[in-house]
């Protein structure tokens, strides 16, 4: 049918073409102006503009690193910390509350009275609330646990108090630890691509690769005389060895997750709910049954209709990641922001921060298009 | 013609009057003294320790002690003091325009305000700094035994970069924690999130002292991360004020080196020990007449307010609530940074 419309003949859009250029000519003028009336009205003030202080050390610290750090980095690797600190906590934040809205969003859909409305309660609850109130709610009650000296333990190798979670972890450097997560990524990917393996193979598989690659480094690594576990021991002030996970992270990721999880559930319930009821009908009278219904079923049709807003939500997620500056906890926000205070290089620090965020959420999002192109059903 | 004849005889009274500079009067102290009152810089609210204003519109601390000396080193009567509550943005434009005589309230002596705001700074009579605090079931009195240690600072603060630069310097290995706001700061530390308060040390015995349940759960650690000058601030222009404020402040410092107290002044005045006392508490005449004061102005100042110590004793340190121990503001004979130019 298609063929029998007549296209219009092409014409030369003069007006069209005048408006665009107007339009563009009047953003170049903008920018400019405003970059150059920044600049002279800095240097009229005798304030210095540019990014030579990016190779300035810094002089301060703060709560948390993923890498090594001293007061005299440069702050071009305080931001890069920064970053490294928002972009975990993002990724770490956005798993679990994808996880728990999934668990939560299937509750809702549940037939059970008392499933249902136990879900309906954390969803108003977590949703309704401002995720700072929310963050300042968990920090205050997480800092009022015993101290370091009391901790909380569990068999002597995992200790809660109010200075973070404490868990044993492998005796070898940053870097190898870094490498093994590397590592396991790279086996998730190519397992991932691996024809002709079921889903739970896939999974055991890559566990046992995983459990195997960390026994091996750590026997190989860890320093000689030593044991290759590092269990978290009282010395001192605080905990030496193991893993410390500080109670900001912990506060952060706790609250994300919540207040995520929340949204998430409302995408899935809304997914769930849009699949045809004649074709889990259709499973009831195969004889399967509910869970079997919920992976085979459920999920592949309702996945279409949640990724695009879900993938929504993860951006969304990546940019509540700013409110560490609330309690203490490093991000790239909070980072910037200090600099800015110790610097003066406030339009220089603002333009990186949101150069980064685009950045960041910009990938976030390819990565969404990409996953809905591979669910999409042929021929829709 | 007129105007160029005044000028001229004032010139030449002024070359008459050459000889006796020392005991002409400035045309501050001249003011007081025609006024009947000295005033001197309070607060909008306290500042406890140093400026504090109770429900009865009482005031007391440091700094208002400094002023009492100085009123009565020039009226004879520590309750000719007169006080003008002012903020701290306030304090400059007043001493400028005449609202008040003189500031004397925990005020930094920098480059800044000794140049471009036209101000004379007096000798410093208080060092403060960059202090810790910490909880006291750690068993911690200075900063090297808080190896591996949190601790909680101001984010975007000096206090940030001293500590750390302290810390490095001291090589001792912690975790800092920086918060926006000082609220959150305080419950952070008090929830015991962190072993150690980085702030301005008067800041954290006061802290110590009024807004914890309980003192004694808490220590100021002996360091001290950094020093500020704290000094009077007058105009410009009037050196023989100056001069006056830097012997009232001198005077309490010989008093206390020599021992002279609230309790024996008139005691030791009637029998000096050595000719030091003897020419500060007027026994031996001349300390009044070279400022243009009375001979016994110091002998009066210290019946009214006591010797230096005993006003820090009082307002900051063991007889106080805040039990600030002296550390820097202590004599340079006792390890502190205070010392009287010498009294001939």
């Amino acid at each position: 049918m298609a063929d029998l419309a007549i296209a219009p003949p092409k014409r030369l859009d003069v007006r069209g073409l005048v408006v665009q250029a107007v339009f563009l000519t009047l953003v170049v003028i903008v920018v400019v102006s405003a970059v150059t009336s920044a600049r002279t009205n800095l240097d009229a003030m005798g304030l210095s503009s540019g990014f030579a202080f990016l190779d300035r050390a810094t002089g301060w610290s703060y709560s948390f690193s993923l890498l090594e750090r001293t007061i005299d980095d440069s702050y071009r690797w305080t931001l890069f910390i920064g970053f490294l600190n928002t972009l975990f906590l993002g990724v770490v934040s956005i798993i679990l509350a994808t996880i728990l809205g999934f668990a939560v969003g299937t509750a809702r859909d549940a037939t059970n009275l008392a499933t249902q409305s136990a879900a309906a309660i954390f969803i108003q609850t977590f949703r309704n609330i401002p995720l700072i109130l929310q963050l300042v709610f968990w920090y205050a009650v997480l800092i009022h646990m015993p101290g370091p000296r009391q901790a909380l333990s569990v068999m002597d190798a995992l200790f809660l108090s109010n200075r973070g979670l404490m868990l044993p972890g492998l005796n070898v450097s940053a870097a190898a630890g870094t490498g093994l997560v590397a590592f396991a990524i790279l086996a998730a990917i190519v397992l991932a691509r691996w024809p002709g393996l079921s889903f739970i193979k896939k999974c055991l598989l890559w566990l046992a690769a995983t459990v195997a690659s960390c026994v091996v480094v750590a026997l190989a690594l860890s320093p000689e005389g030593e044991s290759a576990l590092s269990l978290p021991a009282l010395k001192g002030l605080r905990f030496r060895g193991g893993v410390n996970v500080p109670i900001e992270l912990v506060a952060m990721v706790v609250a994300i997750t919540l207040y995520g999880a929340a949204y998430i559930a409302e995408v899935v319930r809304g997914g769930l709910q849009e699949v045809p009821r004649g074709l889990i009908e259709a499973g009831r009278a195969l004889g399967l049954h509910e869970g079997l219904i919920w992976l085979k079923i459920k999920m592949p049709m309702a996945l279409r209709t949640i990724v695009p807003p879900l993938g929504n939500q993860w951006v969304f997620l990546m940019k509540a990641t700013t409110i560490g500056v609330a309690i203490g906890f490093s991000d790239l926000f909070m980072i910037v922001s200090t600099s800015i205070t110790q610097s003066g290089q406030t339009l220089e620090l603002i333009g990186i921060l949101m150069a980064v965020f685009l950045l960041i959420n910009f990938t976030l999002a390819q990565l969404i298009n990409l996953l809905n192109a591979r669910l999409r059903l042929k021929g829709h | 013609m007129t105007k160029t004849l005044k000028s001229l005889l004032a010139a030449v009274a002024c070359a008459v009057a050459l000889p006796n500079a020392a005991a002409a009067e400035s045309a501050t102290i001249q003011a007081i003294k025609d006024r009947g009152t000295l005033l001197c810089s309070g607060h909008n609210g306290s500042y406890f320790g140093f400026v504090e204003v109770n429900d009865k519109n009482e005031w007391k601390g440091l700094d208002i002690d400094l002023c009492r000396a100085m009123t009565t080193a020039i009226l004879g009567d520590p309750n000719k003091a007169q006080i003008v509550p002012l903020s701290w943005a306030q304090r400059f434009p007043a001493l400028q325009s005449g609202d008040v005589d003189i500031i004397i309230k925990a005020t930094g002596w920098t480059m800044g305000r000794d140049t471009e705001l036209g101000l004379q700074f007096s000798l410093p009579y208080f060092f403060g700094g960059a202090q810790l605090m910490a909880h006291a079931d750690l068993g911690v009195t200075q900063a090297t035994e808080l190896e591996g240690g949190t601790v909680c600072v101001e984010a975007g603060t000096t206090i940030e970069r001293i500590v750390a630069d302290y810390m490095k310097t001291i090589d001792v290995e912690h975790t800092m924690v920086s918060y926006e706001k000082a609220a959150e700061l305080r419950a952070a530390y008090l929830a015991n999130r962190c072993d150690a308060f980085a702030a301005w040390g008067p800041f954290l015995a006061v802290l110590r002292a009024t807004e914890i349940d309980n003192p004694d759960k808490h220590v100021i650690l002996s360091d001290q991360l950094s020093s500020e000058p704290i000094a009077a601030a007058m105009r410009q222009g009037d050196e023989d004020f100056v001069d006056l404020t830097n012997w009232m402040i001198a005077a309490l410092l010989i008093a206390e080196e020599h021992g002279i107290t609230m309790a024996n002044v008139d005691e030791v005045a009637a029998n000096p020990p050595n000719p030091t006392v003897a020419r500060l508490l007027g026994s031996t005449p001349g300390i009044g007449e070279r400022l243009g004061l009375r001979d016994t102005w110091a002998r009066e100042m210290i019946a009214a307010v006591g010797n230096f110590g005993e006003i820090y004793h009082r307002n900051l340190g063991e007889n106080s609530p805040y039990k600030l121990e002296r550390g820097l503001n202590n004599l340079w004979s006792h390890g502190g940074l205070l010392y009287a130019p010498m009294l001939d």
